[in-house]
């Protein structure tokens, strides 16, 4: 044990036994082997890829999509050790607590945990990002000698914090695989397979435990592991497959009696220069515009919904940034200054600023991955997904983006214009945040969700599933902070339960 | 350099005040002009009539059953002589907004706006 193991070099036939699997070697399967470092388990890690990008395995998340317009299933992820950390941006922010909560105006709401339940692994979770000192919504302390927040009037936008992953070279963020993997080596009892594809979740004859992995390499070999727990770690889209093809015992495939697995797919649409904000003193902190290195942070602040707010005006958490200066056109230029005019203003220096957003979406049952025809390299099914967006998930967006024009007009410190109206102009100007969520929602109730409070899978006894695909709500804050904390969480659960 | 004759200084102090006031009688007579309504009171609270009236066309296009002249009676109770940036703030308080080509704006602005847009036809 304490190797990286090239799956190639295993005999087919080999069995492995293990006490716990960790199947996808992203920053959630690093976390929990390194968090079960210091136990008696014997841990196996099994990633698909090596350590570096290769054609042939990322071409095994190839699959189709009908529907809206989204991003080819291949083009948002990562296959190989730290997945997708390997080009993530490095944006951290926890979720908030009322995210957690089930919302009368948002259907399928409600986690079967609080915030209050994964808070105190949000600073483990913070230093593995390497986010440096821990602030969030305390920057504001730190940050005045940076300029002054934006002058909003009382109501339902704030100034809150995201962090950022330490930058590597001034250009990278935290790559889980590169950062870690030293460290994975130094564990006694933890191997760590590359190239090693699970091709299966072999069910006992009841359907009750896994008692068995199929896995398989790019080039023929195929060998077993039978541990005595296993952890789903590969992403949002794997995850569904994953469970969905492993159907040999039952025909829904694993955790999925209740037709869930695959279903209210998410991200966070990011629609560009969805509205346009103009500050008639022309003045703006540069921390809403870019990172800032400060205090032993980077931070960038963004505006978000109260939690008030969105009770009172049932929006969802969707966040706002302030993106680069823009032109206005003579309209524009009208509107200013009759408008600053009227408020007995000067904009005779007004700048105006594109905005960019992260918006929170509507969980949908019927976004959802299926199962297709077709079949990659290793003879699994691919994937198709159907993509949904709703218009009132948008109506919700621009509501804020309306009380952030409100606030603005309130204080006489600017103005904002709403640039998108239409589905199509919205449809038009989307971007994703390539946040995979939901596929595997969480809810105590098997009816309602694939895993339970402790992201046990309902009615199969030692799997597990980690990683954004078991937030049934999806927030506005980036996942990968949140989905690390409750990774914790679960290596936590699993100290107790696998021995 | 030679000085110049009393003569020059009064030719060039006269011609001066003739082309100055030549501007002010060629802006006078160039001015945009506009037909009286009943509600110029309040599009007089506005500081550029045509650029008004351009962001009410929009406004326009927004608002349903617009009536001038009780959209005007209407505004003037609303403001009841108080000056506008006042009053326009407080709609931003009470969110009464309306919204012009997309740009947010506070609904008093947006109708005087509206009523600049049917003054010019």
């Amino acid at each position: 044990m304490g190797a990286f193991i090239d799956a190639r070099t295993v005999p087919s036939g080999t069995v492995v036994q293990a006490d716990l699997a960790i199947i996808g070697g992203g920053p959630v399967g690093i976390a929990i082997a390194m968090a079960l470092a210091n136990t008696p388990l014997k841990i196996v890690l099994l990633e698909s890829g090596g350590m570096g990008f290769d054609a042939k395995t990322q071409a095994l998340y190839e699959g189709t999509k009908v529907g809206a317009p989204y991003l080819t299933l291949e083009a948002s992820r990562l296959r190989y050790l730290g997945g997708s950390s390997n080009h993530w941006g490095g944006w951290c922010r926890p979720m908030d607590a009322i995210d957690f909560e089930e919302r009368t105006w948002m259907p399928y709401s409600g986690w079967p945990i609080t915030k209050a339940d994964v808070d105190r692994y949000f600073v483990k979770a913070h230093l593995l990002c390497e986010a440096g000192t821990l602030y969030y919504d305390a920057a504001s302390k730190v940050t005045g000698d940076l300029g002054p927040r934006l002058a909003l009037g009382p109501g339902g936008i704030t100034t809150r914090w995201f962090q950022f992953s330490r930058m590597h070279g001034s250009v990278l963020p935290t790559h889980f695989g590169v950062r870690y993997a030293a460290e994975l080596k130094k564990q006694a009892k933890l191997a760590v397979y590359l190239q090693a594809n699970v091709t299966r979740l072999g069910l006992n004859r009841a359907g009750s435990a896994i008692s068995e992995l199929d896995v398989a390499t790019l080039d023929g070999k195929k060998f077993t592991v039978k541990p005595k727990a296993a952890v789903l770690a590969t992403g949002a889209i794997e995850c569904a497959r994953l469970l969905l093809a492993s159907n040999d015992i039952n025909t829904s495939g694993v955790g999925n009696d209740h037709d869930l697995v695959g279903r209210f797919f998410a991200d966070h649409p990011c629609p560009r220069d969805n509205a346009t904000l103009v500050l008639f003193g022309g003045e703006i902190a540069p921390y809403y515009l870019g990172n800032q290195i400060t205090h032993g942070a980077i931070l960038r602040a963004g505006l978000f919904p109260s939690e008030d707010f969105r009770r009172s005006h049932a929006v969802m958490a969707s966040s706002i940034t302030v993106e680069g200066k823009i032109e206005l056109d003579d309209f524009g230029k009208a509107a200013v200054a009759s408008t600053a005019a009227a408020l007995g203003v000067d904009a005779s220096n007004a700048v105006a600023h594109s905005l960019g957003c992260g918006m929170e979406v509507t969980p949908d049952p019927d976004r959802r991955f299926t199962l297709d025809d077709s079949r990659d390299a290793l003879g699994m099914p691919k994937l198709k997904l159907h993509m949904r967006i709703a218009d009132q998930d948008f109506a919700k967006y621009r509501l804020t983006l309306k009380e952030l024009g409100r606030q603005l007009l309130e204080s006489r410190a600017g103005m904002l214009k709403l640039n998108l109206r239409t589905r199509d102009e919205w449809v038009a100007s989307l971007d994703w945040g390539n946040h995979h969520m939901g596929t595997t929602r969480m809810s105590a109730d098997p009816k309602k969700g694939v895993v339970d409070a402790n992201l046990k899978v309902h009615d199969v006894a030692n799997l597990y599933v980690a990683g954004s695909s078991v937030f049934p709500t999806y927030g506005a804050a980036n996942p990968t902070i949140n989905l690390l904390a409750l990774a914790l969480r679960l290596a936590d659960h699993l100290k107790g339960v696998v021995k | 350099m030679k000085r110049p004759t009393r003569r020059q200084i009064l030719w060039l102090g006269g011609g001066v005040v003739v082309l100055a006031g030549g501007g002010v009688a060629a802006r006078l007579l160039l001015r945009k002009r506009f037909a009286p309504t009943p509600y110029d009171d309040l599009i007089a609270l506005v500081e550029d009539r045509d650029g008004a009236a351009q962001i009410g066309e929009t406004v326009l296009a927004e608002v349903e059953d617009f009536e001038p002249t009780a959209m005007a009676a209407d505004l003037r109770s609303r403001i009841a002589g108080r000056p506008l940036a006042g009053v326009i703030a407080e709609d931003a308080s009470d969110g009464r907004l309306v919204e012009a080509g997309g740009w947010v704006l506070p609904e008093t602005l947006g109708l005087i706006c509206a009523l600049a847009a049917k003054a010019s036809g």
